[in-house]
């Protein structure tokens, strides 16, 4: 018995919001969902929004990382957003950096960030 | 309430349980978002450990109060096949898994203290501990 | 007995009190004593002459109260413990030796006032030990409670840009404290931008180099961008003697000049209005 995350389009928009905690069959059932729905729509962006969540481990970090580097084969650049301080204190000092991902306040700051980045 | 409760460590859903457990303790004790975000990620990378390394384990936590102040201790341990380097181990970017490395050189940093103890072919027993600040 | 002892100091208090003073002024290491005013010196010491004779009288609480205010007022003064410790000595001595010579005290009755003495001045001396290091510790916390609470705050200087000036030595435990405010704060006043001004941190070695590198790390994570400004010359030059990397970071001598550069950021200029 697994929860799938739901993944919404916007125009060429990927969306997700992260809602609960996730344990690691969620994690990669997400991984092949987005890639899956990157391929079906050809979204060029996507932006996963990570407000509701309380904690994120390596193993965790490492699905998000894989994630993003998958998209960007795809074509399709990946906004993180609402990362609590609490989270991003514990990535740190656990030593995960997760350089050269794209980050935002919120969905909305993402969304925006996203939309430059398109256009340039 | 009892000062100690462990969870057996045998498939991937005993770590949500751990962790999940780790941070009801860790909100009791009065820690703040940030040392419960700790807390609930150590226990996480320590019972994927002996998930992945040992097959099964046990984490064990317990509340403490030394000199007045409180604190929480992270007991992990299994029979699995020990660490042969520990040395190795806690070098930064050291992984046999597949992560990103963080493993327990991480979880230390985490923590305010932290022990290894490994024999060969008989486990490991780690313990971390997090006081109330 | 003890009220023998008692009422030779009461009797003898003035001349008591001035042969210890001459003892105490004696201690090269103690200057407090030396420099302090006349009429406070005697007033102390007839304080510490009576804390130490209401010992005698057998009223445990008054005595116990009286020392607590005496052990601050002293702590108050900068008299150290090791000092007290001798005047307490030295007190006694005094008061001994008066007694000796005034009779008092003789070879048959000898064993038994060394001991009264004993007992008289040792529950002073653990006391006073005992409140001295209660008032430490208390200072110490508080001091420590002071130094959280000066530990940097976010402040909002335009909409999307914050500024946390950094004051004093970071260490690690201030470094966690520091990184806790500045995110939280970072989300809070959604901010774009901020702006870590280390001009008031006297010295920048790898650790605290690396505290600020992870702080910024964090920020990207949250979704802003972290600037460091108010780079001294001196600092400088040891972060590129000590080989520490701060490549990816954008960094400013001045607050003003990151605060331009914030503005450019996020697509604002400062521009001059002319005068109508």
């Amino acid at each position: 018995m697994n929860f799938r995350i739901p993944i919404l389009k916007l125009r060429d928009t990927l969306i997700v919001s992260i809602q609960w905690e996730l344990d690691d069959q969620t994690a990669i059932q997400f991984q092949e969902d987005l890639l899956n729905k990157l391929h079906e729509t050809s979204a060029r962006g996507v932006v996963i929004d990570l407000t509701s969540v309380d904690f994120i481990d390596s193993f965790i970090a490492k699905v998000l990382g894989d994630v993003i580097s998958m998209s960007s084969l795809m074509g399709a650049r990946v906004v993180i957003t609402g990362i609590q301080p609490a989270v991003a204190i514990t990535l740190i000092e656990l030593g995960i950096r997760l350089e050269d991902v794209m980050t935002a306040l919120d969905l909305e700051n993402g969304l925006d960030k996203l939309q430059l980045e398109l256009e340039a | 309430m009892s000062n100690q409760s462990s969870v057996e460590i045998l498939t991937e859903w005993d770590i949500v349980a751990a962790r999940q457990l780790g941070r009801n303790v860790a909100k009791e004790l009065g820690f703040g978002t940030v040392d419960q975000a700790r807390i609930t990620t150590a226990i996480s990378e320590l019972a994927r450990n002996i998930y992945l390394y040992a097959g099964q384990g046990r984490i064990e936590i317990q509340r403490l109060t030394e000199n007045g102040v409180k604190g929480i201790l992270i007991i992990a341990a299994d029979n699995g096949p020990g660490i042969p380097d520990i040395r190795k181990v806690m070098e930064d970017g050291f992984s046999t898994s597949g992560g990103l490395g963080a493993g327990l050189p991480g979880v230390k940093r985490l923590m305010d203290e932290f022990r290894i103890e490994t024999i060969l072919g008989e486990g490991t027993d780690i313990r971390a501990t997090k006081w109330l600040r | 007995m003890n009220k023998q002892i008692a009422s030779y100091i009461e009797n003898n208090s003035t001349e008591i009190i001035s042969k210890w003073q001459e003892l105490m002024k004696n201690e090269e290491s103690e200057r407090s004593f030396q420099v302090m005013p006349a009429d406070l010196m005697d007033q102390t010491s007839r304080e510490f002459s009576d804390l130490l004779v209401t010992n005698l009288l057998d009223n445990h609480e008054a005595y116990e109260n009286r020392l607590a205010d005496f052990a601050e007022k002293v702590v108050r003064l900068g008299w150290s413990i090791t000092f007290v410790t001798k005047a307490i000595t030295h007190y006694v001595e005094v008061v001994y030796h008066g007694m000796e010579n005034a009779g008092i005290i003789n070879e048959e009755n000898v064993r038994a006032f060394v001991e009264e003495f004993s007992n008289w001045v040792t529950p002073i001396r653990d006391s006073t030990i005992d409140t001295y290091s209660k008032t430490w510790e208390r200072t110490v916390s508080l001091q420590k409670i002071a130094l959280q609470e000066l530990s940097a705050s976010l402040i909002p200087v335009f909409d999307k840009i914050s500024v946390m000036p950094l004051v004093g030595t970071i260490d690690t435990e201030r470094a966690k404290l520091i990184m806790e405010n500045l995110l939280e704060g970072v989300v809070k006043h959604r901010a774009e931008v901020v702006l870590l001004d280390i001009t008031g941190v006297p010295v920048v070695d790898t650790m605290v180099a690396h505290h600020i590198i992870q702080a910024a790390d964090a920020v990207r994570l949250v979704g802003a961008k972290c600037m460091l400004v108010g780079i001294r010359p001196e600092i400088a030059q040891t972060i590129v003697t000590l080989g520490i990397n701060l490549n990816e970071f954008t960094t400013t001598s001045t607050l003003q000049r990151g605060v331009e550069q914030a503005l450019a950021w996020t697509n604002r200029e400062i521009v001059e209005v002319e005068e109508q």
